[in-house]
């Protein structure tokens, strides 16, 4: 019975047998196998047997796993970056006389870009490469195996709270993250300020600040700050859990597994962040043209 | 046809298909991929075998002949490079031949290693599955996880963690958690290894318990051929790529083939 099914695509029209090329050269590379893994993982949501309970009990684990104690790191991290951006845009663009774009630049720099690339960088580095070890080390004892004999679906009992738990978290931590670069990391500029007898020669007041930042806010700043983080989670974790699903039966293979995990979630993310980006090089186009 | 728990036929299985999970994978590639016929690559060629509903059969041969792997076939773990497999007369097409599709028709495996949740208590592991597929109320399930202790006797164990129970706890777990879905049929991997006799010697009567109690169909792969004198059923052979027909142990001890010399040979001389 399975040679009827194998003759049969063997017979297809030249259009479909191309389309069949496509779809198995899609499959057979990297990225496609980790799209069909998170396409996986979202349609298991909808599968027959749900237990409400465990799958919320997952997710809220993992959630809590990734997010909240990543948060004192996440924290300083946050400060210490919000504060040394403030210091130096606004040293720099007092002396070039460009007041004006103070808050354009601080909006690029921590909300727009570094904010959520810094926030799914800690994020890749502590939960993604644990995520790895966890799964891989649950394949390497044939844990996943057991679960699949047992009928729970190793898809959705570990990848699909890994992936939403790392979308929440990923998410909160990114408004956390711009929230005390700017409002944390304005106080410690005025503690340096105090501290040293304004050395620096700077004059900063909140209201300045607040103004300038508001005003440069648009609302593709808002959409985008629901979008990237979202998808930069998507990838993490998705790329985790692949990686990890992917060890073959061998101890020394989980390290390399994590290492890789990591990097690639690094590139994968610069590249979506790239992607995402087109849409403000394209806004700025359409200016240039009014301007002009 | 329809008393037969398990029909294999003609079910080939080559070397690279064992690596990884094929949860990572998508389906559809090991489905389209092209089958190689070099025989040199296959570890199991053309396994046929047919096990009635209520029967308890062993597996023997050798190590690295392939025993776990035809257990892992059978429980859709591994997908053969070919051929079919019927579970309770019907037929799963390669396409849908998954380990979730095979768990749905209520067959069972309990691993080499118990393969118990590591994170989870004992009492957590065992209820696993039966608090995912919702099978009945909180309470009915906790009678269930004591009903399963009970008869594996590892209830006094039931609040401590895997890593903190002995190999044979793991092992006696495991069933529990296996019994407690109320397999239809039920695959064992090496239940006695690495178990002491006298772990060994409680652990048979466990085992006869389920199939005269429950009419269980159990298929064990084993090392250990003593085992199928003492649970008094037929035993095949895995013997150089080849499973052989279901036979008696006595045939075997008794029969002058290549299996019966060299792996009766101590049995023999033992008397």
């Amino acid at each position: 019975m399975s040679n009827k099914n194998i003759k049969n695509w063997q017979k297809l029209s030249p259009p479909a047998k191309l389309f069949h090329y496509l779809g198995m050269f899609l499959l057979t590379r990297t990225l496609g196998q980790q799209f069909a893994l998170f396409w996986s993982a979202i349609t298991s949501l909808f599968s027959k047997s749900r237990s409400f309970k465990t799958d919320s009990r997952n997710i809220i684990m993992q959630t809590f796993f990734t997010g909240v104690e990543i948060f004192p790191v996440l924290f300083i991290v946050a400060t210490l970056f919000g504060t040394v951006t403030i210091i130096e845009v606004i040293t720099m663009m007092g002396k070039m006389g460009f007041d004006d774009i103070v808050g354009n630049l601080i909006v690029i720099v921590i909300i727009r870009e570094l904010g959520p690339i810094l926030t799914a960088f800690l994020i890749a580095g502590r939960s993604g490469s644990s995520l790895t070890t966890y799964i891989g080390s649950m394949v390497i004892n044939s844990e996943v195996d057991a679960l699949a004999t047992m009928g729970v679906d190793p898809i959705r009992f570990l990848v699909m709270p890994g992936l939403f738990g790392g979308c929440i978290a990923l998410f909160f931590m990114n408004i956390i993250f711009s929230t005390s670069a700017i409002c944390v990391g304005y106080l410690v500029v005025k503690a340096v300020i105090l501290l040293t007898g304004n050395i620096i020669n700077i004059q900063l007041t909140w209201n300045y600040l607040s103004t300038e930042i508001l005003n440069a806010l648009t609302l593709s700043d808002f959409i985008y700050i629901v979008i990237k983080p979202l998808v930069f989670g998507a990838i993490i974790t998705t790329n985790a859990c692949y990686q990890a699903l992917n060890i073959p039966r061998d101890v020394r293979q989980v390290p390399k597994a994590t290492s890789k995990s990591v990097i690639k979630s690094f590139l994968y993310v610069v590249c979506a962040d790239v992607v995402l980006s087109i849409f403000y090089f394209v806004d700025y186009m359409n200016n240039i043209s009014t301007i002009i | 046809m329809f008393d037969e728990a398990l029909r294999m036929e003609d079910v080939h299985l080559a070397y690279n298909d064992l690596a990884g999970t094929i949860f990572s994978k998508p389906r559809a590639l090991g489905f389209f991929r092209q089958v190689e016929d070099d025989p040199q690559k296959e570890l199991i060629t053309g396994a046929n075998l047919v096990v009635n509903r209520g029967d308890t059969i062993c597996i023997g041969g050798g190590s690295g002949q392939g025993k776990s792997a035809l257990l892992r076939i059978i429980a859709g773990l591994v997908r053969p490079t070919k051929g079919n497999i019927y579970y309770f007369g019907e037929y799963i097409p390669p396409e849908r031949l998954t380990a979730l599709e095979v768990a749905k028709r209520q067959v069972g495996l309990v691993f080499q290693n118990g393969a118990l949740i590591s994170n989870m208590r004992v009492r957590d592991n065992i209820a696993l599955p039966l608090r995912y597929h919702k099978r009945g109320s909180a309470a009915e399930i906790e009678e269930k996880i004591q009903m399963a202790m009970d008869l594996m006797r590892v209830r006094d164990e039931a609040d401590l963690f895997p890593h903190q129970l002995s190999v044979g706890m793991q092992k006696r777990v495991a069933i529990a958690r296996s019994w407690a879905m109320d397999p239809k049929l039920l695959l064992m991997d090496e239940p006695t290894a690495g178990l002491d006799n006298y772990n060994r010697r409680n652990l048979l009567p466990l085992i006869d318990n389920m199939r005269t109690l429950f009419k269980t169909t159990i298929v064990i792969v084993t090392h250990d051929l003593m085992m199928s004198k003492e649970l008094d059923c037929d035993i095949c052979f895995l013997h150089h790529k080849v499973l052989t027909d279901l036979k008696s142990f006595d045939y075997w001890k008794d029969s002058d083939t290549e299996i019966s010399r060299e792996l009766f040979r101590d049995l023999r001389s033992s008397g």
